[in-house]
């Protein structure tokens, strides 16, 4: 049933006006990918009330597009502007800004969409494989697995922040207190909002996310002058636009760091309210934690591009796994497909697949052509892409935050998100000059909510017993299994390590 | 056909409405206003209105999602607005209600809305597994532990009506909330997390046999008649007051709305609401509309705040 169902998608996307809607999807996913603070769920909010006019599969393409293809394009801006263009892509700056600035910036974004258009792929495929069992995979994940997740993500974040230990504890703590502003689920009562009306939903993650990372960027590019690919005034001598051949291959010799983060990312994507900054990151972390020249991470490493951008793409696939079991969502921007049908009268549920299955199935293959096109169209540009980092940062600085304060007003239509943003900004600021870890704080921002509210719930379903039914269920014993290993794996290394490194500093 | 129908409406209401009426709607547009995210259920009754409604009032109607504060800040933007029926809102009915009795600050007092109409009304059931050998609220209850459900938020209206309903039905419960979503919340029961939820018939219809996938089954709804074959109600369980727990989606403006201007606005909900397009619309989403007009509504307000006022300790109460 499933293939039958997939070939006729497949083939009714090649109609002319089909095809049309979902490239119309890829340029605007890719547009809104590469301007920081506009994501793919902004993209898509703005165009719920668009697609009201259309047909139910037209919409599919066109939001399947956009669904594709923003996180690449948010890998563009990651490698040459050290600002992540959606925030999934903030792990990918570790690596691709380093790259830009060796000149390497063509290797890095071909890589970063090679590895976007496979990591999806698999996804994608993954989903498929799990249609059948989707719904036992859905109902053995429960407030238990969710709640071990979350650590999961907290000790990760923990460990990756080498030789900064305080310093990341620190960030994290932060998040994390930003992360219980609010209403709490649990008692209907708020907290931490000291009077204000706009804090009862909690900090809003798109205003939080693009402070921190694009305007906070913005402050820093401007106050430095020159341009991106400047060093110390002068134009870094190797700056070529080429390597982008190089960077296609680089993903099929690190292949198992394109699996890795593929299965992480669809895993990843299958828990609603964690996403793609927490798979990316998980992704990056376990291939620095565990590669041979992981010191090497960090200044240019390019499986530290390739990592977190096939966990990226691979999450979109996961995401819908949840949505073919149940008609739930599995991320911000499934929840709006959802959303999309149910403004066509239709009522997603258990039965999704059975009722809607063309819609279903359009969305699949509008994302799998998506994850592929996107990155042709990158590739295609990426010499005059990579022009960007020559230009002066007095020109960059204030069309980047004119465009990102716009897209962060146009969401909800809310001053006080454009606020946020910029406080936000000034902390991620400060946090750039004195030395903190920016993606801790926002891990721990996301992460917060969801460790929080699981706790509360395993504590009533297990009536206080939470360590006894957590050992009771096989797939929270895996995860508490890999939250040990996590812990435990930068002490176990670090014993060689300093036997084998005498002389001092890293 | 309906421009006819529409302008005779529009001409029966200008003989019985008077002066004012005579320039509403004028050229202006009518903004919608909706308290929540483009995509959810408040959302989705407005848009879906939204086309029938300007074809009635012969004037364009926008739709403006205000969201925040749980949905208090919408409900804000249009109880500062000009009182001249420009700008209409809709509004979570009895959410609004509970959070005034607990004394949670909205911004705005409920009393001072002006209510012109109650578009669809959800009534609940209470849901367990499908294969649970539990078949009645007697059986549910009988237990030596609390009974477990299943809820997103602790203010949501699903939740605040178990906790009352259930109370008032003398069941221990621990109502587990937190969940992403009403859809969570039922999954959770399928899984076994919890033993039962209550959520609007038509959001359980999904999981129901014959309706939906077959994953749980009804053993009690919130209401006089009875609306699913051998189901049994609130009535047969003795306890007809808990038919009074609703979900409803009702429209209002800022305070002082006249009243010609009131009931040009409500006929234009009712045309609307009466509409094929509207009425295809609900019957394949299973929303049940209920139309009532300015003064059936506002009574309503005034019936719920009573009946929730008695109760303000259950829904006030945290875990």
């Amino acid at each position: 049933m499933g293939l039958e169902a997939l070939i006729a998608a497949f083939f009714a996307v090649l109609n002319g006006g089909s095809l049309l809607y979902l490239m119309t999807g890829v340029m605007l996913g890719l547009t809104f990918g590469v301007i920081p603070g506009l994501g793919g769920t902004t993209a898509l909010a703005l165009l719920i009330p668009v697609t009201y006019t259309l047909e139910p599969l037209d919409a599919m393409y066109l939001a399947g597009g956009v669904m594709g293809a923003t996180s690449f394009g948010g890998s563009i801006s990651a490698i040459l502007l050290n600002t992540p263009g959606t925030a999934p892509n903030a792990a990918t700056t570790f690596d691709g800004y380093p790259l830009a600035r060796q000149g390497k910036a063509g290797m890095a974004i071909g890589a970063a969409a090679t590895a976007s258009a496979l990591g999806g792929l698999i996804g994608l495929f993954t989903l498929l494989l799990f249609i059948p069992i989707a719904r036992d995979v859905v109902l053995s994940f429960g407030s238990s697995e969710f709640f071990l997740l979350t650590i999961l993500g907290l000790a990760a974040i923990a460990v990756s922040v080498k030789g900064k230990l305080l310093r990341g504890l620190v960030a994290a703590c932060i998040g994390l207190l930003l992360a219980f502003t609010g209403a709490n689920q649990f008692t209907g009562d708020t907290r931490f909002t000291a009077g204000i009306d706009y804090l009862w939903d909690g900090i809003p993650l798109v205003p939080a996310l693009t402070g921190l990372f694009a305007i906070s960027q913005m402050i820093e590019l401007a106050l430095k002058g020159g341009s991106v690919a400047e060093d110390g005034g002068e134009v870094a001598p190797k700056m070529k636009i080429t390597g982008v051949g190089a960077g296609i291959l680089s993903v099929f010799r690190h292949w198992t760091v394109l699996i890795r983060g593929s299965v992480i990312g669809t895993v990843i994507g299958a828990v609603p309210g964690l996403g793609g900054t927490v798979a990316a990151f998980l992704s990056y972390s376990s291939t620095a934690q565990t590669a041979k020249d992981r010191d090497t991470f960090g200044t240019g490493n390019i499986k530290g591009v390739i990592a977190p951008e096939a966990a990226n793409n691979a999450k979109d696939g996961g995401s819908l796994i949840p949505t073919v079991a149940f008609g739930i969502p599995g991320s911000a921007e499934t929840a709006i497909f959802l959303a999309i049908l149910v403004l066509h009268g239709m009522e997603p549920g258990p039965t999704i697949l059975l009722q809607h299955e063309r819609e279903v199935y359009g969305l699949i293959v509008a994302l799998t052509v998506s994850a592929v096109g996107a990155s042709i169209i990158g590739l295609l540009f990426s010499r005059v892409l990579v022009l960007i980092t020559r230009i002066d940062v007095n020109i960059v600085v204030p069309v980047v935050v004119t465009l990102s304060l716009t897209g962060v007003y146009v969401l909800e239509g809310r001053m006080a998100d454009v606020l946020l943003s910029v406080l936000m900004g000034i902390l991620g600021y400060l946090m750039i000059r004195f030395d903190y870890p920016r993606l801790t704080l926002v891990i721990a921002l996301v992460l917060g909510e969801t460790a929080e509210r699981s706790f509360h719930q395993i504590r009533l379903i297990s009536d206080g017993q939470v360590i006894e039914y957590m050992f009771g269920r096989p797939i929270s014993i895996i995860l508490i299994v890999a939250i040990v290993i996590t812990f435990l794996l930068p002490a176990m290394r670090s014993l060689p390590a300093r036997r084998r490194r005498a002389r001092p500093g890293e | 056909m309906k421009n006819f129908v529409a302008t005779g409406l529009a001409a029966v209401a200008l003989m019985t409405g008077g002066a004012a009426l005579a320039d509403f709607p004028a050229d202006d547009n009518i903004t919608f206003v909706i308290p929540y995210s483009p995509g959810g259920g408040f959302d989705t009754i407005v848009r879906q209105f939204a086309p029938a409604l300007e074809e009635a009032m012969g004037t364009t109607v926008v739709p403006e999602n205000i969201s925040g504060a749980g949905g208090s800040r919408g409900g804000q933007s249009v109880h500062r607005s000009d009182p001249d029926g420009y700008t209409i809102g809709i509004y979570n009915i009895p959410g609004l209600t509970v959070n005034e009795v607990t004394g949670r600050d909205q911004g705005f007092a409920l009393d001072e809305v002006t209510w012109i109409a109650n578009l669809a009304v959800a009534r609940y059931a209470l849901a367990v597994k499908a294969d649970s050998p539990i078949n009645s609220v007697e059986d549910l209850c009988a237990g030596d532990a609390p009974v477990k459900f299943s809820d997103t938020g602790a203010t949501s209206t699903a939740s605040v009506t178990t906790r009352i309903s259930m109370s008032i039905l003398g069941c221990d419960i621990v109502d587990v909330t937190g969940y992403a979503g009403s859809n969570d919340a039922m999954i959770a029961v399928i899984s076994g997390e919890t033993d039962a939820t209550i959520k609007p018939i038509s959001s359980l219809a999904r999981y129901l046999e014959g309706s939906g996938s077959g994953d749980l089954k009804l053993i009690l709804t919130l209401s006089d008649a009875e609306l699913v074959d051998g189901v049994a109600t609130a009535v047969d369980i003795g306890h007809p007051e808990l038919a009074k727990f609703t979900l409803n989606r009702v429209i209002g403006g800022p305070p002082g709305i006249p009243a010609d201007v009131v009931s040009a606005i409500e006929e234009g909900l009712r045309a609307a609401s009466d509409s094929d397009a509207v009425t295809s619309w609900a019957e394949g989403a299973g929303v049940d509309l209920e139309f009532m007009d300015a003064a059936e509504t506002s009574a309503m307000m005034e019936d719920l705040k009573t009946f929730y006022a008695q109760y303000a300790d259950i829904v006030g109460a945290s875990q």
